[in-house]
């Protein structure tokens, strides 16, 4: 008997003209049967990770060969010539191999217009650097830094780092990264060396990024040794705090992301919008 | 048993819309039952203070303005000392919320559960779990549905939803579809062209109603059926695609656009068609296409949501949301019409009347608050529990927010004390009097 009563009760239908015959409030055992959970999920690989770390790695050699570049210039250790001898052979070096790999057709247009703007550049850099230099000169040195500080905060929190992010601002990064640069030109003695190191600022946060993207061999290595040794000569205790920071990015942000991976909940179903399919 | 229900919501007349009509109309049926209803919501511009609307229906237009998405200001506290005097003086029993984009109405529900007032929230739409803002949101769901009694849901597909989104136990929540008003949407074979086939399409123009899969089908059909014609009823920022279209396939005598259709003349509109064309990326019910087919038009959708819910296979033809499924779909539409294999207009109109009416939504509603009217009572440590679940670091927050609304609570009572609060007279009882039905003397 009890057989013959399950046969007449039709299976629940997820539909609402139908009355059937239960309370409004009715659990069927297909409630949620259309649910799926995490279907587009990426498994990650420790080294591949670590790798791919190293482009946040390069932003902040950047940050840390600037500060140890001031602090130089600061202690007399630098002059402003060869800072500025320096970068610029570089930068052409670097706009050369820059061609090189991108393999562009000798437009000598294109050419004749960068070095228009590199020239309009420097003049206009030059003749605005006593401006530059006491911009900031009146706010203490405290200040200065800590607003150093942030802006170059800033300029690594809002850099683009390869992906689709919303926070990704280049154009903000780059004006922090100058702010930045303004404020510790100010703290320096002469108009030249405030122009070097605007100058290479410029250099270093606007323009190598952009050979770093299309160079994409690892000179991590070099870099860091480099980015160590300067850090050195400054102060120890910032060298310590450069390698405790190179280790975490590098070796415990990966492994911690790779950790969270298995807590992922991605909930999909009828109700997501609909992404129209071609 | 008949209750004192206070309707709360940020939308209400005369704003026009969804939730706005599904708020009055479920007042007005619930008023024919027996209840006594009233409604809050905010001001709109100089409209502010006591209105009544017809059959009695109170409605305070409390005099707070709106700042972002006609929504008032969130400040959670501020709104207790208006809302409980409302309570008190209504001697309102059970308080009813809809829509979860409304911080009035959230609020409202917050403020019922603290003075332990039964409270049921209604949720109208669909939401996301991905982005910053639906994490946020559904953060504050959780939040208002730990406390809420019970929960009503418009489909099946938005009660899934809504159970993830907030957490809940799913037999505190209610399936009650939203309903259409059939005698205004009344078929008439007058005003459809007899030698063309019109499909219309009302619908804001914008791109989660599907405008670019609009623009794309519109060509494809018009090339593949020489008799067919468009008509457009609504406005948004995807119009310019749609006219785009237009110029580009010299289709100006069979695409019209109408711009914006006032809410008393969508049923003009929809009378001149055969089918109607629904393109929408995401609904939780979609009331425009039971519109449709109670004037009688074929119905062809994307299948999203809680459409496939809602009309029976014969009256609907559900597509994915692709151009190539919503042209097939339109062409077996358009084939079955030229066979005359559809639903007779009538047929369609009687089946919506008979189906989706309000006075079965309001015998629903009331079988929930009933059922909640008999639970018992549960103690401030309960609710507090209840917050506390809601997260690890968010669930302390919550608990800190209940608390000190209940603070709030007693201070007001300590400053206003109930008994010196006037009751406000109720309506029915001068419904009455006016029927001749009572002695004035009796009346109190």
């Amino acid at each position: 008997m009890a057989m013959s009563c399950d046969r007449s009760r039709k299976k629940w239908q997820k539909v609402l003209y139908k009355d059937q015959g239960v309370s409004d409030n009715y659990v069927d055992e297909s409630f949620l049967e259309e649910m799926k959970k995490n279907l587009h999920i990426r498994t990650y690989e420790f080294w591949a990770v670590v790798r791919e770390s190293n482009v946040v790695m390069q932003q902040i050699y950047s940050v840390w060969i600037f500060v140890a570049v001031y602090f130089h210039m600061r202690n007399f250790v630098l002059t402003p010539q060869f800072l500025f001898e320096m970068s610029s052979a570089v930068t052409i070096v670097g706009y050369i191999v820059n061609f090189v790999i991108l393999h562009e057709n000798a437009l000598t247009k294109s050419r004749w217009k960068d070095g228009k703007t590199m020239g309009i550049f420097l003049i206009l850099g030059f003749s605005l650097s006593p401006i530059l230099m006491t911009l900031t000169k009146t706010i203490s040195t405290d200040t200065i830094y800590a607003m150093t500080f942030f802006m170059l905060l800033a300029n690594l929190l809002f850099h683009d780092y390869g992906t689709d992010a919303a926070i990704v601002s280049q154009a903000f990064s780059l004006n922090a990264a100058i702010f930045a640069s303004i404020c510790l030109a100010s703290r320096l003695p002469t108009t030249w060396h405030a122009f070097s190191l605007v100058t290479f600022a410029f250099e270093l946060f606007a323009l190598w990024p952009i050979l770093r993207r299309n160079l994409k061999i690892i000179l991590s290595f070099l870099l860091g040794s480099v980015v160590t040794v300067s850090v050195a000569t400054v102060s120890s205790v910032a060298v310590v705090v450069f390698l405790l920071l190179h280790l975490f990015i590098t070796i415990l942000c990966p492994a911690w992301l790779i950790r969270l991976q298995p807590y992922k909940n991605n909930i999909h179903g009828p109700w997501d919008e609909a992404v129209i399919k071609q | 048993m008949k209750h004192s229900i206070c309707m709360v919501s940020d939308f209400f007349y005369p704003n026009i819309g969804g939730v706005e009509s599904h708020i009055y109309q479920l007042s007005q049926c619930l008023i024919e039952r027996g209840h006594k209803v009233i409604v809050v919501t905010h001001a709109y511009g100089n409209r502010s203070g006591i209105r009544y609307l017809s059959n009695g229906l109170k409605v305070y237009y409390l005099p707070i303005q709106p700042v972002y998405n006609q929504c008032i200001l969130p400040t959670v506290f501020t709104t207790l000392p208006v809302i409980r005097n409302i309570l008190l003086r209504e001697s309102i029993n059970i308080v009813h919320g809809h829509s979860a984009f409304s911080a009035l109405a959230l609020e409202s529900i917050f403020h019922a559960r603290t003075m332990n007032v039964k409270a049921v929230f209604t949720d109208h739409s669909l939401f996301g779990f991905a982005d910053l803002s639906s994490i946020l949101t559904n953060k504050i769901l959780k939040f208002s549905l730990a406390g809420v009694n019970h929960a009503i849901c418009v489909s099946h597909t938005c009660k899934e939803n809504t159970v993830l989104r907030g957490k809940i136990d799913p037999s505190d929540v209610s399936v009650i579809p939203n309903a259409v008003d059939a005698s205004v949407f009344t078929p008439t074979s007058t005003e459809r062209d007899p030698e063309k086939i019109t499909i219309v399409v009302m619908s804001r123009l914008v791109y989660r109603k599907g405008a670019d899969l609009l623009a794309s089908v519109i060509p494809e059909i018009c090339s593949r059926h020489s008799d067919v014609q468009f008509i457009i009823g609504g406005d948004g920022p995807k119009r310019l695609a749609i006219e785009e279209v237009r110029e580009h396939f010299q289709l100006h005598d069979r695409i019209r656009l109408l711009g914006t259709v006032g809410h008393s003349a969508v049923r003009q509109v929809l009378v001149r068609g055969d089918i109607f064309l629904n393109t929408s990326l995401t609904e939780a019910f979609c009331i425009a296409i039971v519109e449709a087919a109670s004037c009688g038009l074929q119905v062809v959708s994307t299948s999203v949501g809680g459409i496939p819910e809602v009309l029976p296979p014969d009256m609907i033809q559900l597509a994915e949301p692709s151009a190539t499924s919503l042209v097939e779909s339109l062409d077996k539409a358009i084939a079955k019409r030229r066979n005359c294999q559809l639903l007779s207009p009538d047929g369609a109109h009687d089946w919506v009347r008979k189906t989706y009416t309000w006075q079965n939504v309001a015998e629903r509603t009331e079988i929930v608050y009933d059922k909640i009217s008999a639970a018992t009572e549960v103690t401030l440590a309960d609710r507090l529990h209840r917050y506390n679940k809601c997260g690890l670091v968010a669930g302390k927050i919550f608990i800190f927010i209940a608390a000190l609304n209940y603070l709030l609570l007693i201070l007001c009572n300590w400053i206003s004390p109930v008994q010196n609060i006037d009751l406000a007279i109720d309506c029915r009882k001068l419904r009455r009097l006016k029927t001749g039905g009572v002695n004035l003397e009796q009346s109190s």
